[in-house]
This record gives C-alpha cells, sequence and structure tokens, in this order.
C-alpha cells in the first residue's frame, strides 16, 4: 500500500464512521437519501477515484477505489459508490467526463432498451430489474438497442418509471420501464454486449467483494467485543471452548476473504476476480451465521447493529454472480484448455487469463 | 450407552385419513384467502380469526381430556396436524406455545381449578399464552434469572423482567419462571417457581422488541408489583425447574424444528420440476435423507414421549440438527436456482428465501442454543 493510499483510506474511514451512523442507516433503509453525506463524498473527490486527471478525474487508481469500497463496506454506507464510480469509469473510456449525481448501472445478457431514433428525438422502451438505487440515483448507465446494433446508452432517470424493490437489507432494487419514453439528446456508444456484460459483471463482483470484505471486518470486531462483554454462567462468552471455535472460524474466513481480495485487486483478471467472488460469496454466510450465533438473541433484534452487515452479506452475496456463476466461468475454462494441468491454472502469473464461454 | 434405537411408528389408516382431512382443510382455507403460506409461520404468522377456526374443528389441545375440551387424541394425531399445518406454512403462532407447552404443564401440574379455567380456552384458539423464561442477564444460564416474587396476603407480589417473550403482544398470559426465595449459590436451581401471569393485570407492561426485519415477533415484559393470586400458582412453590424442564422435551423434538423453512423447499421442488431442470433435482435430493431421517427421529420421540420414555438427550439432537437443516435448505436452494432474495418480492420463491435467510438466526438460538444442546448431548451419551 502507497503512503498516499493509507493517508486517504485514513481520512475516508473516519469520514465513514461519522456520518454512517446507526441513524443514517435507519433513515436511508426508511427510503431517505443520505444526502449530506454524498456532498461530502463528492467533495473530497472519492466519486472520481480511478478516472484521470487529464479527465477531470482525481486521479489515483482502481487499487484506491477498491480500497475506498472495502471502507463503504465496513461502515455499510447507503450509497451507491460503487454503482457510480463503475457508470464513470465506463464513461471515462469514451471520453465522457464525470459528473457527481448518482449513477446507477445494469448490464444484463436478457435485458436491453429498445431505442428508435427518429432524426429530431428518440423514442425508448424497456425494462430492467434489480437495478440498484434507481430511485435515488439520476441517470442509469445500460445496455440498448439501437438501429439494430447494441449500444451503452446513458438514461435520464427522472421520467422513468420506478417500481420500488429492496435486497435483504432494504437497500433500493428497483425496476425501471420506459414506456415511449422522448427524448431528443442521448448519449450512445457502440459496444459489443457480451463482453460488456462480462466485463461489468466482474468490475460489480469485485466492487461487492470489496465491500463483503468490509462487512466482514466490522462483524469480526463486533463478535469478538461482546465476547468479552457478555457473561453466561459467570463468565466472559470467549471464555468457552465452543464460543472460541467460533471466534477462531470467523476470523479465518476473513482472513482468507482479505487474502483473495487484496490479490484480486492488484491482479485485476478474471480469473482473481471468479475465484475472489466465489470465496467470499461462500464466507458471507458462514459469518453471517456465526456472528449471528454468538450474538444469541440481541444480535437478531432491530436495535444491534449486527444485522446492518449480516443482511448485506446475504445480499451482496447474490449480487454480480453468486458462487455457480463464477463456477461455471471457471468450469467452462478447464473443460476447454485441455493442455493446461490445474496446477498450471493455479499457478499461473496474471498474463494467463480465464477463457470462456466462446465469447472472446 | 443410552437407548440409539428409537420405534418406527407406522401411521395407521384412520391416521391417514385424519391426515388427508386435515390438508384438504388447508388447501380449502387457502383456496378462500384465509391465508398465504410464510416460512416460520409458527413463530411469526399469528392470525386470532385461524387459531379460532383451528379451536372449532378440535385440532387445539386434540390429545387433552374431553372435560377440559379436548378430543382424547393420541399423540401421533397431533404429530400429524402439527406437521401438515407447517408444511403449509400456515399462520399457526398465537395459539402454538398455549397448545403445545403451557396446555400439557397445566394438564400435569395445574389445579383442578387451573385446568377447568383454562384449558377448555385455549382449545377454543381463543386465549394464548407466552413463555416467560429469559431474560436480560439469563439466556443460556436460565438458573441465573433474577425476577423475584415476595409473599403477600393470599398471594405473591412480582417483580422483574422477561425478555425476547415471543407473541406476548397478543397473549392472555404468561408462565413466569420466577424466584420464590433467595439464590442458593449451591443449589441454583432451587426457590424457583411458575406462575400464571394475567398480562392485562396492573404494573405488567410490554415493549415490542423489533426483529432484525423490522418486524414486531418478541417483547420485553416487565413486571412491577403485579399481584398473583395463589391460586394462579403452577404445581409447588420451589419446584418451578423440574416442573419446566419436563416440557423441554416436547419444546425441542416436534416437527417445527425441521420444518420452519419447508415451503422454500416445496416451491424449489415445484420449479425445478416445472422446469424439466434434472440436475437441478438431483442437488435438491441432497436435501431429503437429511429431511426424512429427523422426521422418523420425531417421530419416534414424539411416540416414546407418549409412552412417558425419557428421551431428553434425543430431543436435544432432534433440535440440534433440525434447525441446522432448517437453515440449510436456503444455503442450498440459492446455489440451485440464484435468484434475489427479497420480503417484497412478488415472487413466492424470492419471498420464501427472504423469510428463511433472515429468520435464519433465530431457528439455532430459540429453545436452547446448538452450543447449549451439544453440550446435553454430549453429557448424555458419556453419563450412559
Ligand atoms: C426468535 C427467538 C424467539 C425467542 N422466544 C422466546 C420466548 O418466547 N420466551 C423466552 O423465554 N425466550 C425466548 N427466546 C430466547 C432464547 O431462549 C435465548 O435466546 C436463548 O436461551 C439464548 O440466550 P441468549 O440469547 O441470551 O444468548 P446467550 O446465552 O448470551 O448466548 C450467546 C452465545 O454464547 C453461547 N453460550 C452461552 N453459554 C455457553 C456455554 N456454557 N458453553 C458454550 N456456549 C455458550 C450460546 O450458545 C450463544 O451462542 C427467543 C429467542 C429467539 C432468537
Amino acid at each position: 500500500m502507497s503512503e498516499m493510499l493509507e493517508i486517504i483510506l485514513d481520512t475516508t474511514g473516519r469520514m465513514f464512521k461519522d456520518y454512517s451512523t446507526q441513524e443514517l442507516l435507519e433513515s436511508a433503509e426508511q427510503g431517505e437519501w443520505a444526502e449530506e453525506l454524498w456532498q461530502v463524498l463528492a467533495e473530497s473527490g472519492i466519486l472520481h477515484v480511478g478516472i484521470a486527471e487529464e479527465l477531470d478525474g482525481a486521479g489515483g487508481d482502481h487499487i484506491d477505489a477498491y480500497n475506498i469500497l472495502r471502507l463503504a463496506g465496513k461502515y455499510a454506507v447507503p450509497l451507491p459508490i460503487a454503482e457510480t464510480l463503475i457508470a464513470q469509469w465506463l464513461l471515462a473510456e469514451q471520453g465522457v467526463k464525470p459528473s457527481t449525481v448518482p449513477l446507477s448501472i445494469s448490464f444484463e445478457n436478457e435485458q436491453e432498451f429498445m431505442i428508435d431514433d427518429l432524426g429530431d428525438r428518440f423514442i425508448v422502451n424497456g425494462k430492467a430489474v434489480y437495478v440498484p438505487w434507481a430511485r435515488h440515483a439520476k441517470q442509469l448507465l445500460t445496455l440498448g438497442k439501437l438501429n439494430n446494433e447494441s449500444v451503452m446508452v446513458l438514461l435520464p432517470l427522472d421520467k422513468a418509471i420506478i417500481e420500488q424493490g429492496a435486497n435483504l437489507a432494504s437497500e433500493p432494487r428497483d425496476t425501471v420501464i420506459f414506456e415511449n419514453f422522448e427524448i431528443t439528446a442521448l448519449s450512445c456508444f457502440p459496444v459489443n454486449k457480451n463482453e460488456m456484460v462480462n466485463r461489468v459483471y466482474e468490475m460489480g463482483a469485485l466492487a461487492r467483494s470489496a465491500k463483503m470484505a468490509g462487512a466482514m471486518e466490522q462483524i469480526l470486531e463486533l463478535t469478538v467485543f461482546y465476547t468479552n462483554e457478555r457473561k453466561q454462567f459467570g463468565r466472559p462468552l470467549h471464555r468457552f471452548q465452543a464460543i472460541q471455535h467460533h471466534l477462531s472460524a470467523l476470523t479465518g474466513e476473513t482472513v482468507a476473504s482479505l487474502a483473495a481480495l487484496n490479490f484480486a485487486i492488484h491482479e485485476n483478471s478474471t480469473k482473481e476476480i471468479a475465484l475472489t467472488k466465489m470465496k467470499l460469496s461462500g464466507a458471507a454466510g458462514k459469518i453471517a451465521e456465526i456472528s449471528h450465533q454468538v450474538h444469541g438473541a440481541i444480535g437478531v433484534t432491530h436495535e444491534h447493529t449486527l444485522h446492518h452487515y449480516t443482511r448485506r452479506l446475504w445480499s451482496w452475496r447474490d449480487e454480480f454472480g453468486n458462487e455457480r456463476y463464477w463456477g461455471s466461468k471457471l468450469a467452462d475454462h478447464l473443460m476447454k484448455n485441455n493442455g493446461e494441468t490445474l496446477w498450471e491454472f493455479i499457478s499461473a502469473g496474471r498474463e494467463a487469463n480465464l477463457v470462456y464461454g466462446g465469447e472472446k | 450407552m443410552i437407548n440409539l434405537d428409537l420405534p418406527v411408528v407406522q401411521f395407521t389408516r384412520e391416521q391417514e385419513e385424519f391426515r388427508q382431512e386435515v390438508r384438504e382443510f388447508l388447501a380449502e382455507e387457502k383456496k378462500k384467502g384465509t391465508f398465504e403460506t410464510k416460512c416460520d409461520s409458527w413463530l411469526s404468522g399469528d392470525s386470532p380469526e385461524f387459531s379460532k377456526k383451528l379451536g372449532e374443528k378440535g385440532w387445539i389441545g386434540m390429545t387433552w381430556p374431553k372435560k377440559y375440551g379436548g378430543g382424547e387424541r393420541n399423540a401421533l394425531d397431533r404429530y400429524i396436524l402439527t406437521e401438515e399445518l407447517l408444511a403449509a406454512g400456515a399462520p399457526v403462532s398465537a395459539h402454538w406455545f398455549a397448545d403445545r407447552q403451557s396446555g400439557p404443564l397445566l394438564l400435569k401440574f395445574g389445579t383442578e381449578e387451573q385446568k377447568e379455567y383454562f384449558l377448555p380456552r385455549i382449545a377454543r384458539g381463543d386465549t394464548y399464552f407466552a413463555i416467560g423464561l429469559s431474560e436480560p442477564n439469563s439466556g443460556s444460564d436460565l438458573a441465573s434469572l433474577s425476577i423475584r416474587a415476595e409473599r403477600t396476603d393470599g398471594g405473591w407480589i412480582l417483580n422483574g423482567s422477561k425478555i425476547w417473550s415471543s407473541g406476548a403482544h397478543i397473549a392472555h398470559y404468561m408462565i413466569v419462571l420466577c424466584r420464590t426465595s433467595k439464590l442458593d449459590p449451591n443449589n441454583r436451581h432451587a426457590g424457583l417457581s411458575q406462575f400464571i401471569a394475567d398480562l392485562k393485570a396492573p404494573g405488567v407492561t410490554i415493549r415490542p422488541i423489533k426483529f432484525l426485519t423490522g418486524e414486531h415477533h418478541f417483547n420485553e415484559v416487565f413486571f412491577d408489583n403485579v399481584f398473583i393470586p395463589d391460586n394462579r400458582v403452577i404445581g409447588e412453590i420451589g419446584n418451578g425447574w423440574k416442573q419446566g424442564m419436563t416440557e423441554l422435551a416436547y419444546e425441542r423434538s416436534g416437527p417445527e424444528r425441521i420444518l420452519s423453512t419447508f415451503p422454500l423447499l416445496e416451491e424449489l421442488i415445484r420449479i425445478l420440476r416445472e422446469n424439466g431442470d434434472y440436475r437441478g433435482m438431483q442437488e435438491a435430493v441432497e436435501l431429503l435423507p437429511q429431511l426424512w431421517s429427523m422426521r422418523n427421529m420425531s417421530i419416534g420421540v414424539a411416540k416414546y414421549l407418549d409412552d412417558g420414555v425419557d428421551v431428553n438427550i434425543i430431543a436435544a439432537l432432534v433440535k440440534d440438527m433440525g434447525t441446522i437443516f432448517e437453515k440449510n435448505i436456503a444455503e442450498k436452494a440459492r446455489l440451485i436456482i440464484s435468484r434475489h432474495p427479497s420480503v417484497l418480492s412478488t415472487d413466492i420463491y424470492e419471498r420464501f428465501m427472504a423469510q428463511s435467510i433472515l429468520h435464519g438466526p433465530g431457528f439455532t438460538l430459540r429453545g436452547g442454543t446448538t452450543e447449549i444442546l451439544r453440550g446435553i448431548v454430549a453429557k448424555g451419551v458419556v453419563a450412559g
């Protein structure tokens, strides 16, 4: 970790901790938008990390960004930071300068908006489901079909029909519908659809892994603290061997998850991302289960903070591909590359990436 | 060695017919829109109307003597009814504890007056009980409880609080385990007694505690100089611990320790069948040997309990293994058919999945935690 990164993370961590309080989390769950914190993030430049300074970005690289997301997970920051960053990165590749409005993304193979070009205006029709934060985001970066060609398109959300939905942590996951929506100007960029979906899934999977890792750290801290504080049978819980086994398993899963994440953040290749998302999604369930078991009944109350993190783990493990999704990518690769031994695959450096599904 | 074999139970023709009758009733009620299937409905599905309907059918307290409003049916009939209700995810939580625990306790230790007064009301489905065991500082270590009652003219004055009392906000009474003489550090189980506390009595305050989903299932109940008349003492003063423990095997070995998330499994299988997904089905059926063997164990325990055999250790095992199985269903299902679970979803698979995951943590805590149960089992097999 560079010294610069250390300083950024230190300040960001303190900022998240100060702002992302239990009250904020609860009001976000009731549907309120954390505008004040969003403004603070906008001013701090966090929303532009990973975008070159020539493009008015904040500089820094993706390593910085994913480490910031890990902190966002550690404090359960109820804002679409990951979605906004990913959208800005994709737009920056097209030469679009970043803004500070909240953005969302939706890239699914079975989903695209139909765009008709009528010369003086466009008509948009279509639907996207499970769109993160759509009700609060200003624009949606997604896939469309224009003149029979696949495009990446930035759609304004203020006129969209939004059907509210939520994940297990009550984070917005809405359905966005456009019905004969007319607009005079649209930003469209020709893309290869499959490639785009795979790329965004990789970015999303790494972002969710980073956030899960942060939540795991928080959960471990909460649990260790509780086993000191709570006494039964005249002793603190950590004195019971059964609890010691739980603490050990919790620490082990967290450390292994962080090792996976750190590696993937640095390598940033499909193989590492696939293995990381599988590892963390698998660990998420175990960590949620153990931490709740150790906390007893107090941990399943709304008043306690534990569930803000466990419910996020239960949600994020399934977003941008769960173990099964990424497992099938690995399986495809291993089925196809006949010459390669498993050991060659495991020990290969970054240039040896996954080959899958005939899409490349 | 403890007895490891459980009896093999084969249901009679009459029992199978009874099962059909229950199924038809439930299908009919569901069609009428009386209820919507839910996971964990024995804790979170309260519907006084539905409880009354079951009462009218004679399906609450169905094993109790007729003179107290019961049906004098055997324990296996009750087992059949209970598992059908749970498999259908029917809203049974209002009367659940009264039927399972409080009624049988009164039947065993209650006075004639208590039996005559309470049992018919419970059996009609209009009087509900809450369980008053846990306290803020006494969870697993129940014997450390501190709520206490002082002797007064014609009864007792109760002071202290109970916590995690499921359904206390809709219950009429709570069976409170409390201290009636000073704690003896050498015999912590002595000096405890069981009272029937009227939850509408002066001095009782019920504070809701929100579950992690934001829903209201359990409560903290405060007793501030609450008068308990002598005729509301259960059994003997000072014998509360022993009396309470006799019910634990019933509490721990029932089908509700296996079937809390069954509606999710049923829906998973239905979708796989509909999709002709043979590979998914092969994975899903890996759950079935667990389900089947747990159910056989649970039925075996029910039979033994009916015959008066002591099965505390196997009952603890049923709860330990059964509740882990209940959690496992969602963990396996999410990889076989991957969708985004949500309590708001219009899709029942996604909804059942959300209910199963969010309620899951409670399964291995309520009614004795996994860690405590394993201690009981280990001690039991070592002692032989
Ligand atoms: C959904 C739900 C409904 C409930 N409903 C009721 C109700 O209606 N009435 C009622 O009275 N109670 C109810 N309870 C309370 C339940 O009985 C307690 O949660 C349970 O007894 C554990 O107590 P605790 O939560 O205080 O955890 P603690 O006892 O503090 O335990 C915390 C952790 O430490 C472990 N632990 C404690 N002691 C030991 C030990 N000696 N060795 C190893 N590990 C140990 C536990 O297993 C657990 O993992 C309910 C609980 C839940 C979750």
